[in-house]
């Protein structure tokens, strides 16, 4: 197990080295002009703390920007290890200041979607496949579809409209109220809360499907098993053939997938958060990106990857811990 | 039995058919070759497919978004960037009212020359002149004299006139010119006083002397030349001297620096501290003409010449006929405006101080209305409020924002409420309801348009279908690419294996980590920086969406090769001597064909999604160019999106549409291809 854990990890590491290392030659070849007038505006923005010809040579530093592509990249590669992200064009601190003030941000947002999303699909999902064609399926079926069909921003635009717009109930955008100073610190909470109840109901609702559909495809494999039939043919009461032999056997997908999605939650909704103006990660790394804050936007993506990684690092070791019958070497 | 032929056996399947349309009761026998029904491969498919209900919507939903986006503009009369225009009724700026506060020259006679500094600070002058309620007045310049004078109220005339003085009087020292020391002449600024010449010749050691009872004083200004001043005291004259009355008469016109007539003649009075000087005035000729009022004609079709206009200021003084343009015209008074008749006694023009003009300077306003303006505007003043309404006749307009004429050739009129708003600069500001042609934004939904216009004035479901053209074609594009790259990187990883797969996979692995959307974004973002032709970014992103996806199409195609390559279909093809591309592409793509096609159909839809949701952040597609996304994103801000929901809602409900058939479609492919995985 631990030999295996190793290799894999050592695997990972070696996959994201040359992720990265795409990454920078895409950050690399970036037109230079497109980085000198970028940087000069935002260097003339009320609030830089750098001239752009600072920044530029930090990014040269940074970056081995004016070294070839390979040892630039290990000079970049050497400053990340240690630690040294720069500093952010946009926010102007440093980049790893900037995460920390957003990160957990889309942490609760992720999480309180991921929750919902659990309670709301997995169960939808059985009931789809235990009574398949029925109503119940055709319905979880179609809106499953519909969930996975909807653009986010769609959707989103749908929901300030309906419950902002006409009704009235939420802000169209923004994390705090206009009172958020004045209110006590149990108000200040309740106001973000309320703040994120769009964004939530959003990335629940585009996320339910995927699991829905995929809940409804395991029950529906581990019904049509032979076990099943042998557990009904002993007379097994229905409920007991599903609640025990049926349900236990289709959560090893189902955790071994949200397992894998966990590192997931930290990465922020890119668009979501950018149309709801939540200050997480992905609203700092979209502006950061339209605007060429380089050194934020060089973070995000190998942080990305790093999770992508992780999560599938995460769902292979699962799939051995949950499963007995997978011996991993 | 027989031996069973499959040619003879169809012959009696038909015979058995048609015997079975006559005789409508022959059951079938078990061992009946009619009950064995045959499908092929496809018609299997396509029968299971049928089955499905959903993807039958789907597909009917697919078809219907293709003939729209494909064949509808072909029939719909509009194109994607025409730009729809309306008229509209809106307050407009109809008029303005200034009262006239500077003073505009007319020339009046050519021939007169007149300096330029004279005549600039001729305006200067007639206010002070007004101030100082003066009616005429001498200006020197350099070389010579002019006269301002008062013709009428708001109207005076520049002249040049011929001087001559006649006498010096006050109390103090004046200025009589300079002795030259070697010329031994003196250069007089006054009239010449005779034998002063010798007097100062005499006395120039000392710094004064008195000379024919006056007291002169000599100032040294350099070694050449001597200023000669002038201790006057009284009056003192440069000819002969005149009566008292005369004394009496230039005293009293000095006071106010004027003129004033003697014996018919006229005279001028110059004071400078406390010394005037006297001038007969002679030769006067008139060169200007200084006013500011402004012409308000009674038929504001007929413009009235300078000529004129000048000729009629010069009658104001006196009243009565003058001739002009070779017609005569008759000038006067009536209720304190001057008003300009012709021959006939019609009123033909009248002089204003203030001056009513459409607000683009044209002078069409009736007479009427601009008389009832002025009542409106002294009211206003009066009763010290900025803004009020007149309501009053002006032209009517027709639906073309034209005016509209009488049979007989004369405007239409019909009342109007006219806002009269004064400005903080003192102007008044008329605004009217005027209809006017402009772009027809954000019109609602009607006959012309069924789902209204945008923001720019395009018709919104013109765009929508030629929008949807190229949202299906990046779909078909994209996954276009996908595949092909999937299947060849697939292909040649499944079916040789060993250190091809290994690279191959790994390639696969690290494409499958990077962050497609940030990087998309990152495109975009640098594109719209390099401001990129609409065209060369759809291509560039189309290219860069197929290029991040192909590894998902790679790693399902190794997977179904590398369980094909062990069948014996396979080693079949390998024992009769096929050559490698041949078994790839003929044996092994072919197996593959399913799951390709279902994995295509739904990728269409992410792509779609893809593709849509970048346009709508304003980073894939540009604006004149139309697809779904940047239909939405023109309405995206928070006012527009809650004032023209019917922009975006249809553009929503199609994307999600699409790609919802294209899932049941897919959905669909993939149950009746497998019908055992999970259906």
């Amino acid at each position: 197990m631990l030999k295996y854990i190793t290799k894999r990890l050592i695997y990972s590491a070696i996959i994201l080295v040359f992720v990265m290392f795409l990454i920078y030659v895409l950050m690399y070849n970036m037109p230079s002009g497109y980085i000198e007038t970028k940087a000069r505006e935002l260097a003339s923005r009320p609030g830089a703390t750098k001239s752009y010809t600072e920044w530029l040579s930090d990014l040269n530093a940074q970056y081995g920007m004016d070294k070839g592509v390979v040892e630039g990249y290990f000079v970049w590669v050497g400053n990340a290890v240690r630690g040294n992200w720069g500093d952010s064009w946009v926010w102007t601190i440093p980049v790893t200041e900037e995460f920390h003030n957003t990160v957990w941000f889309s942490f609760i947002l992720g999480l309180i979607s991921f929750i919902f999303e659990i309670i709301i699909a997995i169960p939808l999902g059985i009931v789809a496949a235990r009574k398949q064609y029925s109503f119940a399926d055709y319905f979880t079926t179609v809106f499953a579809m519909v969930s996975i069909s909807l653009p986010t921003f769609f959707l989103a635009t749908v929901l300030k409209y309906v419950f902002s717009v006409k009704l009235g109930w939420f802000d169209i955008s923004g994390m705090q109220g206009r009172y958020y100073g004045t209110l006590s610190p149990f108000g200040k909470f309740l106001d973000v809360a309320h703040h994120f109840v769009l964004p939530s109901i959003t990335l629940i609702v585009l996320s339910i499907g995927g699991l829905m559909r995929y809940t409804r495809t395991n029950m529906l494999e581990v019904l049509n098993s032979d076990y099943i039939r042998t557990a009904r043919a002993k007379g097994v009461p229905e409920k007991t053939v599903i609640n025990h032999h049926a349900f236990r056997n289709t959560m090893i997908p189902l955790i071994t997938t949200l397992g894998g999605s966990l590192p997931g939650l930290f990465s922020g909704a890119l668009i979501t958060e950018t149309l709801f103006a939540i200050r997480g990660i992905g609203f700092a790394s979209y502006n950061s990106m339209v605007q060429a804050d380089i050194p934020f936007t060089m973070f995000y993506l190998a942080f990305i990857s790093i999770l992508t990684l992780l999560g599938n690092l995460i769902s292979d070791l699962l799939y051995g811990v949950v499963d007995p019958r997978v011996r991993l070497s | 039995m027989a031996r069973f032929n499959l040619n003879e056996a169809l012959k009696q399947k038909a015979a058995q058919h048609t015997l079975k349309a006559n005789v409508n009761q022959d059951e079938l026998a078990l061992d009946d070759v009619s009950r064995v029904k045959v499908l092929s491969p496809g018609r299997k498919v396509f029968k299971r497919f049928m089955r499905n209900r959903l993807a039958i919507f789907g597909s009917v939903l697919l078809i219907s978004m293709f003939v729209l986006a494909f064949f509808g503009p072909l029939f719909y009369p509009y194109g994607q960037k025409e730009v729809f225009y309306k008229y509209d009724d809106r307050t407009v700026n109809y008029g303005m009212a200034k009262e006239n506060t500077a003073y505009n020259y007319f020339v009046s006679d050519e021939g007169v020359d007149i300096e330029l500094l004279v005549g600039t600070a001729a305006g200067s002058n007639i206010k002070s002149m007004i101030a100082a309620g003066q009616d005429g007045k001498l200006i020197a310049s350099e070389t010579r004299y002019y006269a301002i004078d008062k013709v009428e109220e708001d109207i005076y005339t520049l002249s040049t006139v011929e001087t001559e003085e006649i006498c010096l009087f006050g109390e103090g020292s004046i200025f009589v010119g300079n002795y030259g020391t070697i010329t031994e002449a003196m250069e007089y600024s006054i009239a010449p006083i005779a034998g002063l010449e010798d007097a100062v010749s005499t006395h120039r050691g000392g710094d004064s002397f008195v000379y024919d009872g006056v007291t002169y004083e000599l100032v040294t200004v350099n070694r050449r030349t001597i200023g000669v001043y002038m201790q006057l005291s009284g009056i003192r004259y440069s000819g002969a001297p005149m009566d008292a009355e005369f004394e009496a008469l230039a005293r009293s016109a000095a006071a106010d620096n004027g003129s004033f007539r003697y014996n018919g003649e006229e005279y001028g009075v110059e004071t400078s501290k406390t010394i005037s000087r006297v001038f007969r005035l002679s030769d006067k000729k008139v060169g200007r003409v200084y006013s500011r009022l402004s012409v308000d004609t009674y038929d504001a079709s007929v413009e009235v010449p300078e000529s004129l206009r000048v000729a009629a200021m010069l009658a104001a003084g006196e009243g009565g006929t003058f001739e002009a343009d070779g017609k005569t015209w008759s000038i006067a008074k009536e209720d304190g405006i001057l008003v300009v008749r012709d021959s006939t006694g019609a009123e033909s023009f009248e002089f204003s101080e203030v001056s009513i003009r459409r607000y683009s300077g044209e002078d069409s306003i009736s007479l009427e209305l601009k008389k009832a303006l002025k009542v409106k505007i002294e009211e206003m003043t009066e009763a010290n409020v900025r803004t009020d309404v007149l309501t009053h006749v002006i032209p009517v307009q027709n639906e073309e924002g034209q005016y509209d004429y009488n049979e007989d050739g004369t405007l239409k009129m019909a009342e109007a409420d006219l806002d009269i708003d004064q400005q903080q600069t003192g102007e008044y500001v008329i605004r009217a309801e005027q209809r006017i042609y402009v772009i027809d934004r954000f019109g609602s939904p009607s006959r012309a348009h069924i789902l209204g216009t945008d923001g720019d004035g395009f018709d919104v479901f013109a765009r929508l279908m030629y929008g949807g053209r190229v949202s299906l074609m990046v779909g078909f594009v994209v996954v276009f690419l996908e595949i092909i790259l999937g299947v060849i990187m697939g292909g040649l990883a499944g079916y040789y294996g060993g250190w091809v797969d290994m690279v191959i996979m790994r390639l696969v692995d690290i494409f499958y980590c990077l962050p497609s959307m940030p990087i998309m974004i990152i495109l975009g973002a640098m594109m719209d920086a390099m401001r990129m032709d609409t065209y060369i970014r759809l291509i560039i992103m189309m290219a860069a969406l197929g290029i991040m996806g192909w590894a998902g199409v790679a790693r399902m195609v190794r997977g179904q090769i590398l369980s094909l390559r062990e069948q014996e279909f396979m080693l079949a093809a390998e024992a009769s001597g096929l050559k490698v591309r041949h078994r790839i592409l003929h044996h092994l793509i072919p197996n593959v064909m399913p799951q390709l096609i279902v994995i295509a159909t739904m990728g269409m839809g992410g792509v779609i999604l893809l593709e849509s949701t970048l346009s709508y952040l304003g980073l894939g597609v540009k604006h004149p160019l139309a697809t779904w996304g940047t239909m939405i994103n023109s309405v995206s801000s928070a006012t527009a999106m809650s004032q023209y929901p019917y922009i975006w809602i249809p553009v929503g409900l199609l994307i999600c549409l699409t790609v919802i058939a294209f899932n049941f479609v897919g959905d669909g492919l993939r149950d009746a291809y497998d019908p055992k995985a999970n259906r």
